[in-house]
């Protein structure tokens, strides 16, 4: 690749510009190797971009390597079909902001024998991928949960795992005040979600807080020594979760979404039966998410466990699917 | 003594989307203005996006004859008027909004009111599980504060065995520093200091906090903040409206009450305490404490050489014809008060000796800004020989409103074989630099208030501390008629007596 005639566009563009002020927040390199994919993608990195100005260098393998189109002075487009690991790195290097932080959004299938994702995040202060972006499997989970083992340095975010937040309120709001001891008697959950990773981190976070390890493909292993039967089954869209219901011996705890998708529904019956709650559900779009984990993300030692817990669960029986 | 609840561990490490204490939130003055534009659009906002607790009730307290099915009307009317289009009440949210609400009618004066005030968050309590937690806000004028604060006394709500009691006290505090002191002792026979929100919502808006963030998130700015370096600060709050339909209250109060002794004095504060050791409430507030400490208030002497005051007459605001201040509604038509006060303060510390603090605040200026302006000394070398003495100083500028931001002005050579030089402006805008409009403020203080936040309340002992500061020039201002008013036109940059006490105030 030759960045010459990139960087003089953007030099030219920045004239055009005039003297005004320029404000920038970190560089952007988003790699994806799908054209639908990097339509959204470039309709959301617009978006982020737009709250937080930054430099984009967008790696799209659909197109040959050698072609670029650079927009305004801060968005560049490189064609980076073929192209191998060292050429994407130097590039982005080439390109970057000297003084602002990278963030590599990694739209793609796979990165576990992937060079190329392995020398672009070298450079990256934060690592934002997506779990359940391609299928609503469980297969790129299992790569992440390997790469991570290999590379436990890398600053990680998963959007599959951000996504969760409404449901990791609703679910700890159920566990507020006097009815959190009945988290040391659940003995059931049961996840219905639209893909695996989103049901499967959900139920590691759990897994995470309250101490269970994996039992049983079916099970989990309280502090106690007490199994907990899980299950967690497709319901509703693709990335989105439609229902928790945990139990425990003396009441059920179920966070359920409307069918409007609207807002997710609290409920506690049995012993300790409460009247029915609502909250607004707010699911963050993608740039939000990614903003999310630009900002807080990197050492979410939450997130890590979480994922090393989904890792457990997977590794003790979960089919692949 | 209260019952601890016990730790859920969900919620370690989990980052806090919204609030989780559960509250029943009572707002006394509930028909009232402030409560239909700012309180309860806010609350609904914060419902909208999952902030307020699962556990939530709010009650509206006030003497309009409401049953809780119309005051719930009431809110969604007003809601419908005060709410963007695309968040007005509707649907499911509204409904489950909707009925957390319900409304006391109710004297302040009378007792028997409080005791079902009572009765109904014992209900909240059970219905919706807030657990005895009761924010009061006092959302109604001030001469009602300490017959309410009374009033829940009598009524033993001003603790509740299962949770916490808070009162949230609207501005102003006191109308002098006798009364803010009487009302002070009012409050505090029944409240401690910790359970006192003292409400300035100026310090809820973004650019304000962002101030402390300015100062000590960075490095390149504190080392020259002192009087090695700092010429003068000037803090500006300026409005092009007139007095509206608050004439009754302006005219007793004027821009020395209602502006600099809070808002104004409040920035100053910000601008000048030293860095507090943590980012925790009193932390902060010793330090703003400690540096109105170091503002020695005027001799009544000494009135008139550090202040000025102006009152507008009929002029043109953004090429409109308006009318003068003395024929605005319910002002008296030979009114003697200000609606523009300006003051010259020193910090008496090792840090800010010498350095002047000059605070303004008026109404019909030209345009709505609020700003706060730090210029630097002039160069200490003639460099440019007699060239020098046109270089301007550097200015930074902490932008409030309208635009949000922060500018500085620093002085460049222009291209050419000549030494030219001239200022140049380096500005970051908050809209365009993070692309995004700040929350109001409304909305993060009663969060804060839910949450046990006091750090963007004021605290009494500034309170009494800013009071002492203006109460001469209030004195003074208030036994001498001023015959030259009107003095300055709306639509002017004040009155000329502000221009004599500095001739260099940045143009409004």
């Amino acid at each position: 690749m030759s960045f010459g005639l990139v960087l003089q566009q953007l030099d030219e563009s920045a004239r055009e510009r005039g003297g005004g002020v320029y404000v920038a927040t970190m560089t952007i390199v988003v790699f994806f190797e799908d054209a639908a994919i990097g339509a959204l993608a470039r309709d959301r990195i617009h978006t982020l971009a737009a709250k937080h100005p930054s430099r984009v260098i967008l790696f799209d393998a659909t197109q040959t390597e050698g072609t670029h189109h650079v927009e305004g002075d801060d968005w560049i487009e490189l064609g980076a079909k073929g192209s191998n690991a060292e050429t994407l790195r130097g590039a982005a290097n080439a390109l970057r902001l000297a003084e602002a932080p990278v963030i590599l959004l990694w739209i793609a299938p796979g990165i576990g024998d992937d060079e190329r994702f392995c020398e672009l995040s070298r450079d990256a202060r934060t690592v934002v991928y997506n779990s359940s972006l391609v299928d609503a499997g469980n297969a790129a989970l299992r790569q992440l949960v390997e790469y991570v083992k290999r590379h436990p340095e890398l600053p990680l975010a998963d959007i599959a795992y951000l996504r969760l937040a409404p449901w990791q309120e609703s679910v700890a709001i159920l566990f507020d005040g006097e009815e959190s001891p009945e988290l040391l008697d659940l003995t059931r959950v049961e996840i219905a979600c639209g893909s695996d990773p989103e049901g499967l981190y959900l139920l590691g976070w759990l897994a995470s807080r309250l101490n269970w390890k994996p039992g049983s493909a079916e099970t989990l292993t309280g502090p106690d020594g007490k199994a907990i039967a899980f299950a967690i089954r497709r319901q509703g869209e693709p990335r989105r979760i439609a229902r928790v219901a945990l139990t425990s011996t003396h009441s059920t705890f179920v966070a359920e979404v409307d069918p409007h998708g609207e807002m997710i529904n609290l409920s506690v019956t049995g012993g300790h039966a409460k009247p029915p709650r609502l909250r607004a559900i707010n699911n963050p779009g993608v740039a939000a998410l990614v903003e999310r984990a630009i900002l807080s993300s990197q050492n979410d030692r939450v997130f890590q466990a979480s994922l090393a817990a989904a890792g457990g669960i997977l590794a003790s029986g979960t089919p692949s699917r | 003594m209260l019952e601890v609840a016990p730790v859920n561990p969900l919620r370690t490490g989990l980052p806090q989307e919204g609030i989780t204490t559960p509250c029943s939130a009572v707002f006394f003055g509930a028909s009232g203005d402030l409560f239909k534009r700012m309180l309860l659009p806010a609350l609904y906002s914060m419902h909208l996006q999952g902030m307020l607790p699962a556990a939530f009730a709010l009650v509206g307290f006030s003497r309009t004859a409401f049953t809780d099915d119309t005051f719930r009307d009431y809110c969604r009317k007003q809601l419908d008027l005060f709410m963007p289009q695309d968040r007005k009440p509707q649907g499911p949210l509204w409904d489950d909004f909707a009925k957390r609400i319900s409304y006391v009618t109710g004297d302040f004066t009378d007792k028997a009111h409080f005791v079902a005030l009572k009765d109904r968050l014992a209900q909240n309590d059970t219905e919706f599980g807030t657990a005895g937690n009761h924010l009061f806000y006092l959302a109604t004028p001030p001469p009602v504060f300490p017959e309410i604060i009374k009033r829940l006394k009598e009524a033993g709500l001003d603790k509740d065995p299962k949770g916490w009691t808070r009162v949230v006290v609207e501005k102003p505090f006191g109308t002098d520093l006798e009364s803010a002191r009487k009302l002070q002792q009012t409050i505090e026979a029944v409240f401690p200091e910790n359970e006192i929100y003292r409400i300035d919502h100026y310090l809820g808006k973004e650019p304000v906090q962002d101030i402390i963030a300015l100062r000590f998130a960075n490095t390149i700015f504190e080392p020259i903040w002192n009087r090695n370096y700092v010429q003068n600060i000037q803090i500006t709050s300026a409005e092009s409206l007139g007095v509206e339909e608050r004439g009754g209250y302006y005219d007793s109060a004027g821009a020395l009450r209602d502006m600099i002794q809070n808002h104004v004095i409040n920035l100053l504060a910000l601008v000048a305490m030293e860095a507090p050791i943590s980012s925790h409430a009193d932390d902060i507030r010793n330090e703003k404490y400690k540096v109105l400490s170091a503002i020695r208030p005027p001799s009544h002497g000494d009135v008139w050489s550090i202040s000025a005051r102006g009152q507008y007459g009929a002029g043109t605001i953004d090429g409109a014809p308006v009318i003068g201040y003395r024929q605005e509604h319910d002002v008296a038509p030979d009114s003697n008060t200000e609606t523009f006060a300006a003051v010259k303060l020193m910090v008496e510390s090792w840090r800010w000796a010498g350095v002047p603090f000059y605070l303004r605040s008026g109404k019909r200026l030209p345009r709505k800004v609020s700003e706060i302006a730090v210029t630097f000394k002039p160069i200490p070398h003639r460099f440019y020989g007699e060239a020098t003495d046109k270089i301007d100083p550097n200015v930074l500028v902490i932008k409030i409103e309208p635009d949000e931001g922060i500018s500085m002005r620093f002085e460049a050579k222009v291209p050419g074989p000549k030494e030219h030089i001239r200022s140049v402006f380096m500005d970051f805008s908050y809209g365009t630099g993070f692309g995004v409009v700040s929350p109001p403020a409304y909305e993060r203080l009663i969060g804060d208030a839910i949450q046990g936040d006091q750090t963007l309340f004021t605290r009494w002992d500034a309170v009494e501390r800013a009071w002492e500061i203006v109460t001469p020039v209030l004195e003074v201002w208030q036994h001498t008629k001023d015959f030259t008013f009107p003095n300055y036109a709306a639509g002017s940059q004040g009155p000329h007596s502000a221009q004599q006490l500095f001739p260099d105030w940045r143009r409004i």
